[in-house]
């Protein structure tokens, strides 16, 4: 052992714990050694120097340790020391244990695959293993790049961390009630929003705009609440009335109107997410999950608090007093997509929490959090470990399903109510059962004619028919087919239409009461767990109590409801701060805070933050109304200003960011979808809630499938002409008219909707076949309403379709164009009109809000 | 200048006067398809980029906008033509030559399988079903399956090692077309578009042609812009029957009907718009329309054939039944990438099981159909692009989700499962390197075990041959610049560039 003195650090300490004992073992295992178990100094630099410091160099330190700044999993292999103290994943070599160590496993292609670029060969893993158990010896001379100087494993970017300043953070300061700012112009304020933006105004030396007219305002405000056109006669008589309160009436009117909720539910369904499909292969349909958009319709119809409507969302499973409103309300947990047969199903899950996770905090806490989930966050103070320790909240959720459309139903759908009689109810099973027996019988003769894979294509419900139908003259007959057509369609007719009073419900599961134990995975993979951790919040925010009881129905460990608990206490400064900006937001067009789902260090600063805390408090103070803050908003001088161009304001402040005007902006997707409807007198109103609509695609898009027309059905005409928010939401099948106008993309949370101009937007609304219909039946109402003169028919259309009355030159020039394409083109008058139609329903007035 | 550069430019110029010219550059279309090179200084004022950054994520700047845009250096290609091969071609019966495999029919042995029918340890093998030729300078050997393409193994760079994700088709293809296995991530094409733009503003950047059986699983999720706005999503171009939604006026509208409707519909528009200055998206949508009504004629010109000839149209099997359809595809492909589209992507097989590669049953019957009516295509387009002097500018990126494994999947029957352990994708073109191969899988062709290749390095390779840095080339979105190849980057594949 005394040749060893030579050899100076680690090597040393360990070689002498190690080399005594494993000598035997190693020769054991490798019998074609021709090196000694035990060597000399010399022959350990050596034995490095030839055979180990080669595959270092060629095939670990580019990824793990030429750069020092960017290491993979923060693991630099450069030297003896920085291995031991390892990575990410902890100590890459364990000198106690050397054959457990991470980098054996990993080069064995165990919890990692290393390198990633091809497994070393089997000679080459031998020799790494050797010199792991030879306790790393390290040649003489030999320092590999960036391995100097460093002391411990991974010299990083300086994280942010939790501490006193970023505790500091404007948005996780308590949400106070500021004092109104002085200003100059005590004339203009009609309520307290406006010294918060008049104040800003005046110190940039600017003037707000002056008061839009009324016909804009009553637009303006339709628009807003209910996402649908005010009728010319609802104009008219709101510009006549002399009452003073006539705007606050209107806005009064228009928060009782039921077609609020499917206006403001449809910006909650953009936070969330919702579909109604699973995306991937199949992208099946979610069964029932049209009830969630019908809760959240009529909760906002409701004005229901938000604070209750996010806690029954979040946890109305595990409430005191538990609905079927509130377990509708659950199917929050079910809108995203979700691979039914994911290659690694561990993942998958993760996968799913994740989605969950990152949803709930941006929408509801406007953080990234899932931002942390293989790393501290990098820009917010945010540690790994408050992911996980907020994923213990929700960790104990069932997957949506397993695999196949049955286990969905025992994973996520709750049924309730028996107001049936047990007559009936033994009625029914008994047809169901009928059915079923009918369709088996049939389906085993057919099977027996099976090669092995359709055995497995058969699994699948959308296999059936044509696997059937492939046996047809064969097996069966065409007549038999036909029967098992009517057969399976009676029967997913039947299956999704229980007796009376039982109701089938998409929510959440869990998997009783006791929660599984919350690990850190390091890194973010599943396979590889860290510290354990408790369910809890977010370490930067102000402390609280978050204590879990699970409920007494034992079907869940309570974890949720102690979530949602947190989320509204007091101490919690940011929901009301995040929803009131998302108010204001839908209201003027961008928040205060722009990023309005990202209040962290990377999110822009809110331009007015005494304004949105002044919006938090009363929002809060309130009791969490929507509609009472819906119409102080409304109420106050900014919300009814003009917008009406400025020069002088335009060179201070181009982006308009301190609103000296409104900003004009041109209908959402939905709105002028149904806008077109309403304008052609087809729009059907009065339908509302219930599974979702089906409108008419073209081939051209149905094509994209890989079966043309596969989980996409027909409505009559009175449901293809219910409002947009009722059209079926499928993941893999979008309708043109609404994606092309920036609908909301569904895989993700969407808070901003884009606003693009497109080409394929004017080829829809110039040649689509939607846009013609509405074209026609606008020109058959003129006709039908005022009579065959043309003039009288140009001035009625354009009326309908600005809601204004036309002047006497824009008649005139709609009069040269339908002569002209009668007399130039010979066409007929009513041709003509049907043109001039489609022209006015291209209008960028029509399209444009004031 | 060419010839359907300038007509784009005559009609402009006639259809509007001084209007065009004053809308031009808040043209929102041209700031997300149309730039070239030379107008790239002008893109960080545009006001499209400004406000999709400001509705992307709520910020007024792009965090980073002229190292996320900017071609990064000059590159060879312009334009990729992606053939995807949906759902999945068995290498070892391809062009990934196993003779070893020879003689081993039905031996049941140990091998590690990861497919449909999940893992397994050991199967039946089932060898290769094709005999393999040596072709070209370089030797390659070439399956029989494709006698045509054997004769292009020069212009040819072959990627035996590559490996993905998932084994199971709707998370691979996602991952194949937008580098994740889970939904909602823009794809690769429209990457290229946010990118690089087109080259003609009358033609969608990124187009899509499908298999006449149908389109793959997931449909449109293949060719979706994920969280980028709508401008960036693949256009699917139909070969037969109107090839663009709403690209034809209805029957009953003539041209002059239209025209006429439009110019109407400017008067109003610009009467309204007198009013409301300092509203540039106003005068956008004016313009857009002078876009749709342009794009009416270009795109059908584009896809016309009938100005190719008669040997050009055998060149690419035309004349044969059995490659007629996919033959006219590729053709139209060529007409595409000429007129400085981007991005297409061309879909051999469609629907589900034996109407696309996924060999699970039948395995020689389904090859045979499938090669049979690609290979020639194929080949010709690969000599139609090089007598043109357009192969070195188009990357040909040749492949599917995955590939296939040795052994059987049942008990009896050829048929195979998937394979993401490893996989072969060949690339031609683009400054690719012809006439080599790289990477290698074992003896059986069950896992790439030499310089194994992620999707993602596939995708950085088709990036960096259009001069973008895969590892620059980032979309602000959900807290992250995102990007194709991941946060932990990817570098292209050096050893296939020339």
């Amino acid at each position: 052992m005394s040749d060893l003195r030579t050899v100076a650090g680690i090597w040393v300490c360990c070689l002498a714990a190690i080399v005594g004992c494993a000598g035997p073992g190693l020769a054991q295992e490798s019998p074609s050694d021709d090196l000694p178990a035990q060597m000399t100094v010399d022959e350990a630099v050596r034995f490095f120097d030839t055979q180990i410091k080669p595959i270092l160099a060629e095939r670990c330190l580019r990824c793990h340790g030429e750069d020092p700044g960017e290491l993979s999993g923060g693991l630099n292999l450069g030297s003896a020391a920085t291995i031991l103290a390892g990575g990410d994943s902890g100590p890459a070599v364990d000198l106690q244990k050397p054959d457990a160590s991470l980098l054996l496993d990993v080069i064995n292609y165990g919890t990692y695959e290393m390198p990633p670029d091809g497994k070393l060969p089997a000679e080459k893993i031998e020799l790494l293993t050797r010199w792991v158990r030879l306790g790393l010896p390290w040649g003489s001379e030999f320092e590999l790049a960036g391995a100097a100087g460093h002391e411990s494993h991974s010299p990083k970017k300086p994280e942010p961390e939790v501490n006193d300043a970023s505790r500091q953070w404007w948005s996780f300061q308590p949400v106070r009630r500021p004092q109104l700012p002085e200003i100059r112009n005590t004339d203009w304020p009609r309520n307290e929003i406006d010294y918060f933006i008049l104040a800003r105004l005046e110190q940039a030396g600017l003037q707000p705009a002056p008061p839009t007219q009324r016909a804009v305002l009553i637009r303006r405000a339709t628009y807003d609440l209910l996402g649908l056109p005010p009728t010319p006669t609802e104009v008219e008589q709101f510009v006549a009335d002399p009452r003073p309160d006539a705007y606050e009436r209107l806005i009064d009117r228009l928060l009782e109107s039921p077609h609020y909720g499917e206006k403001w539910g449809r910006h909650w369904l953009d936070l969330v997410r919702y579909a109604e499909s699973n995306s991937f292969e199949r992208d099946g349909t979610k069964p029932f999950v049209w009830r969630y958009r019908d809760y959240v319709i009529q909760s906002l119809n409701d004005d229901k608090p938000y604070d209750q409507f996010v806690t029954e969302q979040l946890a109305g499973d595990e409430l005191d007093h538990v609905t079927a409103e509130t377990l509708i309300a659950t199917g929050y947990y079910r809108l995203g997509a979700w691979d039914d047969e994911p290659a690694d199903p561990l993942q998958a899950r993760y996968d799913d929490l994740d989605d969950i996770l990152a949803t709930t905090a941006q929408t509801m806490l406007g953080l990234t959090v899932n931002c942390a989930r293989c790393h501290n966050h990098k820009i917010d103070p945010i540690p790994q470990a408050d992911y996980y320790r907020l994923l213990g909240f929700f960790d104990n959720i069932r997957r949506y399903g397993v695999r196949a459309e049955e286990t969905v139903f025992d994973a996520s759908i709750k049924t309730l109510g028996t107001a049936a009689s047990p007559e009936e109810r033994e009625t029914y099973l008994q047809e169901l059962g009928a059915l079923r027996e009918k369709i088996e019988a049939l389906e085993q003769r057919v099977k027996a004619d099976f090669i092995p894979v359709e055995h497995q294509e058969f699994a699948y419900p959308l296999n059936r028919v044509p696997l059937v139908a492939a046996r047809v003259g064969r097996v069966i007959t065409a007549d038999e087919l036909a029967s098992y057509r009517t057969w399976t369609q009676q029967l997913q007719q039947l299956a999704s239409h229980p007796p009376e009073g039982e109701t089938k419900i998409l929510c959440v599961k869990e998997s009783g009461s006791q929660a599984p134990e919350t690990h850190v995975l390091v890194r973010g993979n599943p396979h590889v767990l860290g510290p354990r951790v408790e369910p809890g919040i977010l370490s930067v925010l102000p402390a609280a109590d978050v204590e879990i009881t699970p409920p007494e129905s034992g079907e869940s460990s309570g974890a949720r409801r102690a979530f949602a608990g947190w989320l509204f206490d007091p101490s919690n400064p940011l929901p009301a701060r995040v929803m009131a900006n998302r108010i204001w937001q839908y209201h003027f067009g961008r928040g205060i805070v722009r990023t309005s789902s990202d209040f962290g260090f990377q999110g822009s600063p809110p331009s007015h933050p005494e304004l949105l805390d002044w919006l938090a408090s009363e929002f809060r103070e309130g009791g969490w109304r929507l509609k009472a803050l819906h119409k102080t908003i409304m109420l106050s001088a900014s919300y009814q200003m003009s917008s009406q161009f400025d020069s002088a304001a335009y060179a201070v402040d181009p982006a308009n960011d301190l609103w000296w005007r409104f900003d004009m902006r041109r209908l959402s997707a939905e709105e002028l979808r149904d806008s077109l409807l309403a304008v052609s007198g087809e729009l059907n109103l009065d339908a509302m809630f219930g599974p979702s609509i089906f409108t008419e695609l073209a081939p051209e898009v149905l094509a994209g499938q890989s079966r043309p027309g596969d989980g996409w059905g027909t409505s009559s005409e009175s449901d293809r002409n219910r409002r947009s928010i009722y059209i079926h939401v499928k993941r893999s099948l979008k309708d043109p008219a609404l994606a092309n106008f920036d609908s909301a993309e569904t895989d993700f949370t969407c808070p901003v909707r884009f606003v693009t101009t497109q080409p394929t937007q004017a080829l829809g609304l110039m040649n689509g076949a939607f846009a013609n219909q509405q074209a026609e039946r606008l020109a058959a109402r003129a006709r039908r309403t005022v009579g065959d003169d043309s003039v009288e028919q140009l001035g009625w259309v354009l009326r309908e379709v600005v809601q204004r009355p036309p002047s006497a030159e824009e008649i005139e020039r709609g009069r040269q164009f339908v002569l002209q394409l009668q007399q130039a083109e010979g066409l007929t008058a009513e041709e003509a009109m049907r043109y001039f139609c489609l022209l006015a329903l291209n209008t960028n007035e029509f399209m444009y809000l004031d | 200048m060419k010839a359907w550069l300038a007509a784009g430019r005559k009609m402009r110029e006639g259809s509007g006067g001084s209007f065009c010219r004053r809308t031009r550059r808040e043209f929102l279309w041209q700031a997300g398809a149309g730039f070239t090179g030379v107008a790239l200084a002008g893109m960080l004022d545009d006001p499209f980029f400004a406000r999709q950054a400001w509705a992307a994520d709520g910020e007024t700047d792009w965090k980073n906008p002229l190292a996320a845009r900017q071609p990064h250096f000059p590159a060879p290609a312009k334009s990729v033509i992606f053939l995807y091969m949906y759902g999945g071609p068995s290498q070892i019966d391809t062009f990934d030559y196993k003779p070893t495999m020879y003689g081993m029919d039905n031996k049941t042995i140990q091998v590690k399988t990861f497919g449909r029918g999940g893992h397994r340890n050991e199967g039946r093998i089932v060898e290769p079903r094709w005999k393999f030729q040596q072709y070209g300078e370089c030797g390659k050997w070439v399956s029989d399956l494709f006698p045509h393409l054997g004769r292009c193994v020069d212009d040819i760079a072959f990627i035996h090692s590559m490996t993905a994700d998932s084994p199971i088709h709707g998370s691979a293809m996602l991952q194949m077309n937008t580098g994740k296995i889970l939904s909602g991530s823009p794809s690769l094409g429209s990457w290229i578009n946010y990118g690089l733009g087109s080259e003609n503003e009358n033609l969608p950047g990124f187009v899509v042609m499908l298999d006449r059986r149908g389109g793959p699983i997931s449909g449109p999720k293949n060719w979706s812009c994920g969280y980028m706005p709508a401008t960036f999503q693949g256009t699917v171009v139909r070969s037969e029957g109107t090839p663009i939604l709403d690209l034809q006026r209805p029957s009953a509208t003539s041209d002059a009907v239209q025209r006429r409707l439009l110019d109407t519909l400017r008067e109003y528009n610009e009467v309204h718009a007198a009013t409301r200055d300092g509203n540039s998206e106003l005068a956008a949508r004016i313009a857009s329309y002078e876009l749709a009504y342009r794009m009416q004629s270009t795109a059908p010109a584009a896809l016309d054939l009938n100005e190719e000839t008669e040997e050009t149209n055998r060149l690419y099997g035309m004349d044969d039944p059995q490659t007629r359809y996919f033959g006219r595809q590729l053709l139209m492909a060529r007409r595409l990438v000429e007129r400085g589209v981007r991005f297409v992507q061309v879909y051999s097989g469609g629907a589900h099981n034996d109407d696309n590669w996924d060999a699970h049953g039948d395995l020689i019957k389904n090859h045979s159909h499938h090669a049979g009516a690609t290979d020639k295509p194929i080949a010709g387009l690969i000599q139609d692009l090089k007598r043109r002097g357009l192969l070195q500018q188009t990357l040909i990126v040749w492949g599917g989700e995955f590939g296939r494994q040795p052994t059987a999947e049942y008990e009896t029957g050829t048929g195979r499962d998937h394979n993401a352990y490893g996989f072969t994708m060949w690339m031609a073109g683009g400054g690719v390197r012809g006439g080599i191969s790289y990477g290698k899988t074992d003896e059986l062709g069950a896992q790439a075990v030499e310089n194994r290749l992620h999707v993602k390095r596939l995708h950085a390779t088709v990036l960096n041959q259009l001069g973008i840095d895969p590892n620059r080339l980032s979309y602000f979105y959900g807290g992250l610049d995102q990007k194709l190849v991941g946060v932990e980057g990817a570098e292209p594949i050096r050893e296939v560039i020339a």
